[in-house]
């Protein structure tokens, strides 16, 4: 009798796991992990096979006469083709493998070689500085001058001294430009030879009321004290920006962190990446894109506008804090109207005012506003618990219903509840006029109880140490003067 | 070394060779799958070889009998 392998059922759990995984967290980015890993999926196949074979053989149990059917190279076939385009589609150049890695190339043979920049320039009191696209990080600060000046250095990697000198001299770092518009310019792109590399670590002190546009390929910026607006657009970036006086507007296609704190302009950010933190914003806060990391809310001013892949948030005005992860939202102390909508998510919205209109796929809600008079609440989820604390002194005219699942009323007159079969309902109202309070669950039960004065300490949106968003990586201190030298790897 | 183990391990260590070669695709430039599949022709060759060896081998062994 043929012996049937176990790898193959391995592989069906495997795939069933990813796809259960894909389910219950929806926002997890499954098919960019598959269009990064898949290569891996086909060394797994061939490794565990292999292990298999040898322990038959190890045994002396009966080999099969080939280790791999015909059915199995179809199925890598279709792999391939599926990775590859999946690859494609998805654009990736070596996004999972470290950014400056090459196997072979540069880093295994090559050194590196250290340059100062110093360069200064005259500029006018409000002068728009310009950085272009280059690798490495720059800190650009704000301060009483007339001048722009930038200090640091770059590294150039090559595979000798002399190939460096070459790069160096023929990608000159210079201060171009006028008085009105400075211009940083690394001359990267001036490179004839593919085989150096140039990163350049900057430390920029412009005009306080300068604007700032700061182009990058990877690497970070830390930006502060400056009053014009800031714009900052690269591949892959860490942001971090502290007591600007204007708008802040960030484009990253890739980023770890975006971190601002005392913006009193508008906060743009689009792209994708991971954990933002945004604190103290005195303009309107709108985001773009796909990130899936924490995201922390503290002191809005004005209006925010959350446009992720999944998940859409409108809230008039933050004066408390919110907290999201990929599974949840945690948010107290916020002003309506306020609108959350998202696949899946538990949903916990805590001393609230104004209109709130939440709706998710599946999971809980757990609603308390924040005093009286209330105002119109809609709460609806597919599969979840919805479960709302109101001030025993208010006034509503509740529906609360759930197609299948029990009704509790904790709270007492006038709200009564009925059963009909599978589902139930809640009704009851203080009289005409109340506002309206309606909360639905098509799988899960519904509680409406009383707002206690102990709710605050179980309800609130601090989050802990542990799952604060990371701390940029800060800039290295810079070697200003430092002499041609070379560095060993 | 029986030439019915060298057989059986062909598959795996083809398809094991493929994957590792289209991982280093991934890694970047230098590496890739353009530059480097006739890595796989080789070692379906080293295997053809080895079967070749174990079938002779095996040849003479009953011949001696």
């Amino acid at each position: 009798m043929r012996r049937s392998s176990v790898v193959a059922p391995l592989l069906l759990i495997g795939i069933g796991g990813l796809f259960l995984a894909h389910n219950m967290y929806p926002d997890l980015p499954l098919l960019d992990y598959l269009a990064r890993y898949w290569p891996f999926l086909i060394i797994l196949w061939g490794g565990l096979r292999l292990i298999e074979v040898l322990i038959w053989a190890a045994t002396d149990k009966p080999l099969p006469a080939r280790g791999t059917g015909g059915g199995e190279w179809v199925l890598v076939v279709l792999l391939v083709v599926f990775g590859g385009s999946l690859h494609a589609v998805r654009g990736y150049n070596g996004g999972w493998w470290p950014h400056n890695v090459t196997i072979g190339g540069l880093d295994m043979f090559g050194d590196s070689y250290d340059y100062p920049i110093t360069a200064e320039k005259q500029a006018s009191k409000n002068p728009h500085v310009v950085i272009e696209s280059f690798r490495g990080n720059a800190k650009i600060t704000g301060a009483d001058t007339d001048t722009v000046k930038v200090s640091g250095h770059r590294t150039i990697r090559s595979l000798d001294q002399s190939g460096a000198n070459a790069a160096n001299g023929q990608a000159e770092f210079e201060l171009a430009g006028d008085a009105n518009e400075v211009i940083v310019r690394n001359n990267s792109d001036h490179l004839s030879n593919g085989s150096v590399r140039i990163t350049a670590e900057m430390e920029i002190i412009v005009p306080r009321n300068a604007t700032i546009e700061a182009h990058g390929r990877f690497g970070d910026f830390d930006i502060s004290d400056i009053n014009g607006e800031v714009q900052v657009i690269s591949d892959n970036a860490g942001v971090r920006l502290q007591n600007l006086g204007g708008d802040a507007r960030i484009d990253l296609k890739k980023s770890d962190i975006i971190r601002a704190s005392g913006v009193k302009g508008i906060v743009d950010l689009k792209g994708h990446g991971h954990d933002i933190d945004l604190q103290n914003i005195g303009g309107a806060v709108t985001i773009a894109g796909a990130y899936d990391g924490v995201i922390a809310f503290h002191n809005l001013a004005k209006a925010l506008r959350f446009n992720g892949e999944r998940t859409d948030l409108n809230i008039e005005k933050v004066p408390g804090q919110i907290r999201m992860t990929l599974g949840d939202f945690t948010g107290t102390n916020l002003v309506g109207p306020i609108h959350i909508s998202g696949r899946s998510r538990d949903v916990t919205v805590t001393e609230f005012t104004n209109e709130l209109d939440i709706s998710v796929d599946r999971g809980d809600i757990n609603l308390r506003p924040g005093g009286v008079p209330l105002s119109k609440i809609d709460a609806q989820t597919r599969t979840g618990e919805v479960t709302l604390s109101l001030p025993p002194s208010a006034r509503f005219a509740l529906t609360a219903t759930t197609s299948r699942g029990d009704v509790t009323n904790d709270f007492g007159s006038p709200i009564k509840t009925q059963n009909d079969g599978r589902g139930s309902e809640m009704l009851g109202t203080t009289g005409a006029g109340s506002p309206p309070v309606d909360l639905h669950t098509d799988h899960g039960n519904v509680t409406v109880r009383r707002a206690s004065a102990d709710d605050k300490t179980v309800v609130s949106a601090t989050s802990s140490d542990n799952d604060a968003p990371r701390e940029i990586k800060t800039l290295k201190p810079l070697k200003s003067t430092a002499p041609i030298k070379k560095t060993d790897q | 070394m029986n030439g019915n183990l060298i057989c059986a391990i062909q598959g795996p260590v083809m398809m094991l060779t493929l994957g590792i070669l289209l991982a280093a695709d991934q890694m970047g430039t230098y590496l890739s799958f353009g530059r480097t599949w006739p890595i796989l022709l080789i070692v379906f060759g080293l295997f053809k070889l080895a079967q070749r060896a174990g079938a002779t081998h095996a040849a003479q062994n009953a011949g001696m009998k």
